[in-house]
């Protein structure tokens, strides 16, 4: 029995030294490493304000839409040959139809006003709805320089610019380092910038420029930025991005598709909107940017969007400067995500528009961006700082570019819940949960784009 | 999943013919029944998203096992138990909100049994096969996911199946205890089914996981520790290119 115990003993022995020594644990190291961005250079040049450091508002003043065009859709069972009929009729001249959406703009003869003449179409049953050609406008400014100063992306309560300059509150931005760990976004999602065009030359853009684009206000092939709010929204959304200058892009490899909707004075029509809305969806655009909006709704403008989404194309559009209501098309919450501003402190900017339709929130006080290379001159860095919800936009439009490029299978109202769902509550003491000027709160892109740890302690 | 199921068929097919092969006639005297509880301990290194991550699968469980052994050296042992797999590491990248999971073991139950058969003793070398499949079916668990701003669940219950096929060799020159090595063909494979609900917001995954390696090497005992109890302990190891996975069991039986 005593030998029986011994070699029972003995196997045991072996048997627990043999497992022990062979327990191994596989991790996957999959760490990247994101802080080359921060090797960018940054010359000490002043850096100016764009629009003198103000967000871009709807002129109260003069109209608010075309003197002379009116916007006409006709019921589908109306034959072609009875719309042209019926537009004769009225003394209208077509200006152009939208493809797909079916929408014309109508030249009103001169001896009626557009509000006469609509309040005749109207009374026709052939008519499926006639609205002004309504002017949109920029939201948001440019400006800018480098990524320590980029606090939107990261926040560690840095100054944000030269000595003296407003200093930022630490993790008052939108996680984005965090979320370059899972995606930089693919050269295959392309964002359309609805706006004042991009300057295709800007050492910080013209590598993520996907093509020449379109001009919807001189109606050709050339997108070329001659305001500079284009390229300051491109930029933020898609700059080039660890290129050892300038700023980063939230979305560093997806590429921007320009299209220019604004003229030379820096005003925007909803025809051209819609235009450049229709455009972007059939030039496989997969999310779309517009940082501009006008106070009037439009079914035009809703038809536009609503055909966005029926094609997977999310729109990411400003609430607006003017601390008043929410502005179209960012007002259509159906199809639209609506963006609010905060700052580099995690409040919401004073001037940012509200009302139920928003969505999110993301910074859009003193923000650095890319400026076209002649806007300040030869002597100045182009570059500046920006403000206004046309600023906050292209962040959020960035991070749905990222969003889509690691789960291309989602639909424009997933991304959005996504968007949505995954913001940090920031002003929850004084609104908790969804609210009218924060939305569901500030965008955030680590809880987005990263998974999550769950854990049996959270049940 | 045919080639384990041919593999798991080839061996009972085997054992028949070689019963019907030796021609015994079939006697209840001729059959042991030895029931018995086991308990087992593995890590298994798996792979995932087509084969580009990889995680860490721990499981252990507590069976019951009956085993009937026949005298032309053919065993069968059912075996029935409730296991706990640690799957922490998973990553599920194809739900709208990707989730990591780090929530511990997962209960389940496990269903599955062995067969051997001796093929040829010499001198004190007792040359044999053996299979084994194991499939366990893990209980549906909900669990919060937190830091989101509206309420957020998800619900995961796993799977996974594993077979082992292989030679045995036995030495039975001592009294009371017989060591052997087991070399098989092993492998593990299954599923983690995921089910996201954020308010509105619905997604699910089923992600397949593979245990990295195939083939195994068991070296173990039994132990006579009575006339009718016997304990049987063995330890594995599994390696694979960039490293190994061990699994220990422990057995005992008693004899009618």
């Amino acid at each position: 029995m005593k030998k029986r115990k011994s070699v029972f003993i003995f196997l045991i022995a072996v048997f627990c030294l043999s497992t022990t020594s062979f327990q191994q644990v596989h991790r996957d190291q999959k760490q990247r490493k994101i802080n080359d961005s921060r090797n960018i250079h940054m010359r000490q040049a002043k850096i100016p304000c764009l629009n003198d450091g103000l967000p871009y508002r709807a002129d109260p003043k003069g109209s608010s839409y075309v003197s002379d065009q009116v916007l006409v859709k006709f019921k589908s069972t109306l034959s072609s040959k009875m719309v042209k009929a019926t537009i004769a009729s009225y003394g209208l001249e077509q200006i152009k139809r939208i493809p797909q959406l079916n929408i014309f703009q109508l030249q009103v003869p001169e001896n009626l006003s557009v509000k006469e003449m609509i309040s005749y179409l109207e009374q026709n049953p052939d008519v499926q709805y006639a609205e002004p050609n309504y002017k949109a406008h920029l939201a948001v400014t440019p400006n800018d320089t480098l990524f320590k100063y980029q606090y939107a992306l990261q926040n560690s309560g840095q100054e944000i610019g030269v000595p003296g300059a407003p200093q930022g509150k630490s993790n008052a931005d939108i996680k984005a380092t965090q979320g370059w760990k899972e995606t930089k976004g693919v050269k295959e999602v392309i964002i359309a910038v609805v706006d004042s065009g991009v300057d295709m030359e800007h050492p910080d853009l013209k590598d993520n420029i996907y093509s020449s684009g379109k001009d919807f206000a001189n109606d050709d092939l050339d997108a070329t930025d001659d305001n500079g709010h284009g390229t300051f929204v491109s930029s933020l959304a898609a700059a080039v991005t660890n290129n050892s200058e300038g700023i980063a892009g939230v979305a560093w490899n997806c590429k921007v598709l320009p299209l220019k909707v604004t003229d030379e004075k820096g005003e925007a029509f909803y025809s051209w909107v819609i235009e450049a809305i229709r455009y972007a969806v059939d030039n496989e655009a997969q999310v779309i940017n517009v940082s501009l909006g006008g106070n009037m709704p439009s079914h035009a403008l809703e038809d536009a969007l609503s055909y966005a989404d029926r094609n997977d194309v999310l729109v990411v559009a400003a609430a607006g400067n003017d601390s008043g209501p929410v502005l179209y098309p960012a007002a259509y919450d159906k199809y639209c995500v609506a963006v609010a501003a905060t700052d580099y402190k995690d409040s919401r900017a004073e001037w940012s528009n509200y009302g139920p339709e928003i969505d999110v929130a993301a910074p859009g006080v003193r923000v650095i961006g890319c400026v076209p290379t002649w806007y300040w001159g030869e002597e100045t860095l182009p570059y500046g700082w920006g403000f206004g919800t046309s600023a906050s936009t292209p962040h959020v439009a960035g991070m749905a570019a990222l969003i889509k490029s690691i789960k291309p299978w989602l639909t424009p109202s997933e991304i959005m819940k996504i968007i949505r769902y995954s913001s940090d509550d920031i002003n929850q003491i004084d609104y908790p949960g969804k609210d009218e000027y924060l939305g569901y709160g500030r965008v955030n892109l680590e809880k987005a784009l990263v998974p999550i740890l769950i854990s049996s302690s959270e049940e | 999943m045919k080639k384990y199921l041919c593999a798991f068929v080839l061996i009972l097919s085997f054992t028949c013919f070689s019963y019907a092969q030796f021609g015994y006639d079939f006697s209840y005297k001729d059959m042991k029944i030895k029931p018995g509880i086991g308990l087992e301990y593995f890590t298994r290194t798996i792979s995932w998203d087509d084969q580009t991550h990889s995680s860490t699968l721990r499981s252990y469980f507590l069976t019951l096992n009956t085993k009937i052994e026949f005298q032309w050296g053919f065993s069968i042992t059912p075996v029935l138990g409730y296991s706990l797999s640690n799957f922490d590491g998973l990553v599920f990248r194809k739900l709208p909100i990707s989730l990591e999971l780090d929530v511990g073991d997962i209960k389940g139950l496990i269903f599955g049994g062995e067969v051997k058969q001796n093929f040829i003793t010499i001198e004190e070398i007792q040359f044999g096969a053996r299979g084994e499949f194991l499939y366990s079916y893990g209980l549906k668990e909900d669990w919060t996911i937190p830091g989101l701003i509206v309420e957020g669940t998800v619900e995961g219950r796993p799977s996974w199946k594993r077979i082992l096929v292989g030679p045995i060799l036995k030495y039975r020159g001592f009294d009371y205890f017989s060591p052997y090595v087991f070399v098989g063909y092993d492998q593990l494979w299954g599923t983690f089914s995921m089910k996201e609900t954020i308010q509105d917001l619905e997604g699910s995954e089923d992600k397949k996981i593979k245990g990295k390696g195939f083939v195994s090497a068991s070296v173990g005992a039994v132990y006579e520790l009575t006339d009718k109890f016997h304990i049987q302990a063995e330890s594995r190891l599994t390696p694979y290119e960039q490293g190994a996975d061990f699994g220990i069991l422990l057995k005992l039986n008693y004899t009618f």
